[in-house]
């Protein structure tokens, strides 16, 4: 990936958008963060934190992986399923 | 007929205008850098560069990511994006549209060109 490409998204001076996460208490004890900030850029302090992350039904859990890094929570958690046509029993 | 890395350009072309239709992933600002370091003037055409032009040209062209490096490049980043298992690389996999469009109807250049192994 290119290094400069997060610059283009976002003025440098507000930095990247973070929400506040408990992420010093799962790191020490290991517990998944229950959240509906799909919105919120993933920062390298994330790594080996668990997530619960909300996709409009239910939380789905994701481990943060260091190549994950500069993309948002929910672009690991889709929102929609795909289409499957049933074949109705009778 | 000039040859520049095994390429075959028409001598009548304008210089600038023949490198960047002719080579993969070659972008006109990095075909005018070269043009103005190597001092050719804006409308010289392929058959007026000397011997030594042209050598220079391929010296310019080693140092960047063009052609084959350039095509593996990109299907190494829709690779990546998959194998960490992001919304776009979903997409890309899926041969659907991957900024958001809509998919009921349309969607067409999506369905044929975005796969895993993308045909450049």
């Amino acid at each position: 990936m290119k290094v400069a490409l997060p610059l283009f998204k976002r003025s440098v001076w507000k930095g990247p958008y973070i929400v506040p996460l408990p992420i010093g208490n799962a790191l020490k004890t290991g517990n998944p963060i229950r959240t509906n900030a799909r919105s919120c850029t993933i920062i390298p302090q994330f790594v080996g934190v668990k997530f619960q992350v909300h996709n409009g039904k239910e939380y789905v859990p994701i481990s943060i992986t260091q190549e994950m890094v500069g993309f948002k929570l929910g672009e690991f958690v889709p929102t929609r399923k795909k289409f499957k046509y049933n074949l109705t029993k009778n | 007929m000039v040859f520049i890395i095994g390429k075959r350009f028409l001598g009548k072309l304008p210089v600038r205008y023949a490198l960047k239709k002719e080579i993969f992933g070659i972008s006109k600002h990095e075909v005018e850098k070269i043009c103005s370091k190597l001092f050719l003037y804006p409308k010289m055409r392929m058959h007026q560069l000397t011997e030594q032009n042209i050598m220079a040209i391929t010296k310019e062209l080693n140092d960047l990511e063009i052609e084959n490096a350039k095509k593996t490049q990109i299907r190494d980043n829709i690779a990546f994006k998959k194998n960490i298992g992001s919304y776009a690389g979903m997409r890309h996999v899926l041969g659907l549209p991957v900024h958001g469009q809509r998919t009921k109807n349309n969607a067409k250049t999506a369905k044929k060109l975005n796969r895993l192994n993308r045909k450049l």
